[in-house]
């Protein structure tokens, strides 16, 4: 129970969760998917086969459209922290501050610097130059999943820091960098953005199987991308129980709301080893209003013993327990995701396997078709479960056993609170349909426009004067059209 | 005693490097995202999507580069001196989101405007009122910044019960609408006609002569000298009547300093515009943005040692010595590489548009 939790402190949470929430709808796909890009262009240079040049600038679109989303979202949240949380701001500065300025630098500029040549330079830089900005696209976007996430584990687990004249203190930047979180934590966020966009590639591919457009331009993508899943999927599963042993070390409060675990020990003295399947928690009473409980399976999955004791809620005084209702659903959500995505794979590999990967076959399967189609947004519902987890199990602290939250938060009254909340309610929204909108017209329009490569690069060859290194009077590429012939 | 006044010494070197690279951030940003809101600015007055298409093509492949800048600011900004980023983003916080959102609804625009085809003319719009509202209240915050704000230790937030937390840190103790002043919303109107005279130039540069935006736009540079001329002037009197701590600096016994520099301020504005009048266009926008370094220079030098003036000093907002150094030894490299690659990209989609070639080939 969050004591201090009044209706303005409250509001700030809230709406930073909501801000966070929106960001991360955007910016694993962008991490995930400039790697597959990446790799589809390597396929399309190394075998000069144009199909993956086809479908490389078709998820390309797809691609610009969410970074666009995902950087208006993203410099809110750059905002937000120092608006919402502005004494949290200056407290974690020595630490924090210095890894988000690290970010900021190291990887958004980075990309910058190179996402402009991705998107716009077709035609207008090299072959191999444009691969190499593809490849620093993906490098630069996973640098900064990594530091946010050094940023953000270490408020689970701060290390190498001291609480001094107010300020958050580095003592060993080594400690605090790899903190105990991070060391599971951002194995698990990278490895879910790649999850995430291999599904979102065989979801789009399955759909148009399923439409009969292009069925064999998208199985080529298909086959890959499953065989990929087969590998990643349970990795991720994988991941995610190490994290969970994590969590279960250094957070004993953060577990015990995910899995509902209020009491250490059971009336006969003995350690509780129930894993709760389904529950109602009741934080006040401090126990479950109802379970449904499997034995043993908590002390195993957590200890890995058949009887190893898990410290519940009742270890702890009651002015440091998380809410449960959330982590513990928003967990059970997460999980049974990471099962039905990894059983999808299994599913098309043994489609594969029977040798039913083509048009005639597949279409004869439509709910293997739908299936994938639907788990492309399993994935985004996956990473929002594991980070209310995450974030809520990590209450009343903002700064896990060093700082409260309430103590975090600006000075702000209620109703600037709401005014500031409904605004980025509605602006969140705005961003959400009109990506959401362009996705699906560029979803309906398909592979057939998408001209010829040699439409642009064939100039290269012949005339290189200095105007094809991009200067002279060019009209600029646009992300889905190359024009480079046009106007010559 | 020896090693920490040492030690002292070079924080206080790291916190000055790290204010200045800090203004050379936001310079950067105004500089070069200055020029394509401004060029929003003037699409506010296009009679046609076409005009728009075009004046936002004409800066498709960097505008974003541009605005990363701005990003990179508030990096260093909470990197370097998080004291400041956490009270000033909470006094800001209406300018700062308003200023945001044109931002964006300018950025959601530019992604929009090209795969739409009925909503083409709302995108367009919303570009062209983004590019206006973004300067304005990014020039409202300055504004607000240069007079200070009211701070206190302890709990931040008014209305919960102090449970015994105590701290030092001094946070933003104000109310919302403390930075609303007749002379911020004096520098919003400044920084708008600012980034007009610069879009201008940029237009004038970007666009083949005769083209029907590089005529339209030869004569909003015209004007947009004078206002912004009479903008300068009437901004340092104001200043210097308000900011005692500019007063003292200008009028001190470096005064002819300043006055050198305000002279050679006059020359560049001489020079743009004698420059632009011989449709020497890329010159004429270079010499306009080198009144925009000397300006901002000037500023931050009668600032010092004041990041945020009467509020937080340079050294009193910095991080602790470890934290400076670290930060120092990270960044000092990137910095430089950054800029070259940012420069590359610049390079590659340089040259000149028309009206026609942008929009006329689909
Ligand atoms: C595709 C997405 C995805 C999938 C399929 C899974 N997860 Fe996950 N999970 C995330 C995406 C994610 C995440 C969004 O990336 C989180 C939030 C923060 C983080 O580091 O990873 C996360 C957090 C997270 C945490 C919380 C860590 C903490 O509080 O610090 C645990 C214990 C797990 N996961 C465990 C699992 C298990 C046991 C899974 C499968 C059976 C699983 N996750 C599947
Ligand atoms: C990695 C970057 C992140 C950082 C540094 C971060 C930091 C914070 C901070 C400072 C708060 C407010 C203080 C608090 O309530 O403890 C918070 C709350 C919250 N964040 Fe995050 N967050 C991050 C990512 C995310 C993501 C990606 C999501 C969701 C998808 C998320 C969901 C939430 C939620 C639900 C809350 C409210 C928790 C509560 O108050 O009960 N966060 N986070
Ligand atoms: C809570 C702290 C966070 C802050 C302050 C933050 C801030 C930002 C900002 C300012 C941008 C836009 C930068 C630009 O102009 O390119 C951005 C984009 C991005 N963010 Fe975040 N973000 C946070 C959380 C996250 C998380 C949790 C992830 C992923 C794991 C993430 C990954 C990215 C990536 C890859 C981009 C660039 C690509 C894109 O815009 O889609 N960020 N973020």
């Amino acid at each position: 129970m969050i004591i201090e939790n009044s209706l303005p402190v409250l509001l700030s949470r809230l709406d930073f969760a909501w801000i966070t929430s929106m960001h991360i709808l955007w910016t694993p796909m962008t991490i995930g998917m400039s790697w597959l890009l990446f790799f589809m262009e390597l396929a399309w240079l190394k075998s000069g086969d144009e199909r993956w040049y086809k479908l490389n600038r078709f998820f390309e679109k797809i691609f610009i459209i969410n970074f666009g989303a995902g950087v208006a979202t993203g410099v809110t949240m750059e905002m937000a922290f120092g608006i919402l949380y502005g004494p949290f701001s200056q407290a974690v500065g020595p630490f924090f501050g210095n890894i988000l300025g690290f970010e900021t630098i190291t990887a958004f500029m980075y990309e910058a610097g190179f996402i402009g040549l991705m998107v716009f330079g077709w035609g207008k830089i090299s072959k191999g130059m444009h691969l190499f900005a593809t490849f620093n696209v993906g490098i630069s976007s996973s640098l900064s999943a990594m530091w946010i996430l050094v940023a953000n584990s270490w408020m689970q687990t701060p290390d190498g820091v001291v609480l001094k004249d107010g300020l958050f203190q580095v003592t060993n930047w080594w400690h605090a960098i790899i903190n105990d979180n991070f060391v599971w934590g951002f194995p698990h966020m990278w490895v879910a953005t790649v999850e995430l966009a291999l599904f979102v590639f065989a979801s789009v591919s399955a759909w148009f199987v399923l439409k009969n457009r292009n069925a064999d331009l998208f199985i080529k993508l298909l086959k890959p991308t499953l065989l990929a899943l087969l590998i990643v999927a349970p990795l991720q599963i994988y991941i995610g129980d190490s994290a969970g042993k994590d969590v279960a070390d250094t957070q004993p409060t953060s577990l015990a709301a995910m899995e509902g675990h209020f009491h250490t020990y059971l009336p006969d003295g003995k350690p509780n080893t129930s894993w709760n399947l389904i529950a109602i928690p009741d934080v006040e009473a401090g126990k479950n209003l109802f379970s449904i409980q499997i034995p043993h399976v908590l002390s195993l999955l957590e200890t890995h013993t058949w009887n190893g004791v898990v410290k519940g809620m009742d270890q702890y005084p009651v002015n440091e327990r998380p809410d449960v209702w959330v982590p513990f659903y928003a967990f059970r959500v997460m999980v049974a995701i990471g099962f039905a995505l990894f059983f999808v794979a299994i599913w098309g590999n043994w489609l594969r396997m029977r040798g039913k990967m083509n048009a005639s076959e597949l279409r004869k399967h439509p709910w293997f078709l739908r299936a994938v189609v639907f788990s492309g947004f399993l994935p985004f519902l996956a990473i929002w479960g594991g980070w209310w987890v995450r974030e809520i199990g990590r209450q009343p602290w903002v700064v896990f056993g060093m700082m409260r939250t309430y103590e975090g938060v600006s000075n702000m009254g209620v109703t600037q609170e709401i005014v500031w909340f409904v605004g980025y309610i509605i602006f969140e929204l705005v961003v959400w349909s009109g990506a959401w909108y362009f996705f699906t017209r560029v979803i309906q329009k398909g592979v057939n426009d998408i001209p010829h490569s040699d439409t642009l690069f064939q100039h290269h060859s012949e005339d290189h004067d200095a105007a094809q290194a991009g200067g002279g009077h060019v009209a600029p590429t646009f992300a889905h059209k190359p024009m480079m012939h046009s106007d010559r | 005693m020896e090693l920490s006044s040492d030690i002292v010494r070079i924080v206080s070197a790291l916190s000055t490097w790290w204010w200045m690279i800090l203004g050379l951030m936001f310079l950067l940003y105004i500089a070069l995202d200055g020029a394509d809101l401004g060029a929003g600015i003037f699409a506010l007055f296009s009679k046609d999507e076409e005009e728009r298409g075009a004046i936002m093509a004409s800066m498709a492949g960097f505008w974003d580069g541009n605005e990363t800048w701005l990003v990179v600011a508030g990096g260093v900004l909470f990197g370097a001196f998080p004291l400041v980023y956490g009270s000033a983003f909470n006094f800001l916080m209406i300018p700062l989101m308003l200023a945001l959102w044109g931002i964006i609804s300018r950025a959601v625009a530019f992604e929009f405007h090209i795969h739409a085809r009925s909503s083409k003319r709302l995108w367009g719009w919303a570009f062209a009122i983004g590019s206006l509202v973004a300067p304005f209240f990014a020039g409202v915050s300055l504004g607000a910044v240069l007079q200070g704000f009211p701070m206190k230790s302890g709990i931040a937030m008014s209305g919960i019960a102090d449970r015994g937390f105590t701290t030092p840190v001094m946070h933003y103790a104000g109310g919302a609408m403390d930075f609303l002043t007749p002379f911020s919303i004096w520098t919003g109107f400044g920084a708008v006609i600012a980034a007009g005279l610069a879009g201008g130039l940029f237009l004038c540069a970007r666009f083949l002569p005769g083209d029907v935006i590089h005529e339209r736009a030869k004569s909003w540079t015209n004007l947009f000298s004078y206002l912004a001329l009479i903008a300068i002037v009437i901004t340092l009197v104001w200043s210097y009547a308000i900011f005692p701590w500019a007063a003292a600096k200008w009028t001190g016994p470096n005064w002819w300093i300043w006055a050198i520099w305000f002279v050679i301020v006059l020359f560049f504005a001489f020079k743009s515009m004698t420059n632009h009048s011989m449709q020497h266009d890329f010159i004429a926008l270079l010499w306009g943005e080198g009144v925009v370094v000397l300006l901002w220079a000037a500023m931050w030098a009668t600032m010092f040692p004041y990041i945020v003036p009467g509020t937080w000093t340079v050294q009193a907002a910095s991080n602790p010595a470890n934290s400076m150094a670290v930060f120092t030894l990270f960044m000092t490299g990137f910095v430089p590489v950054m800029i070259m690659y940012n420069w590359y990209q610049i390079w590659v989609f340089r040259g000149r548009f028309t009206k026609k070639s942008v929009y006329g080939a689909h």
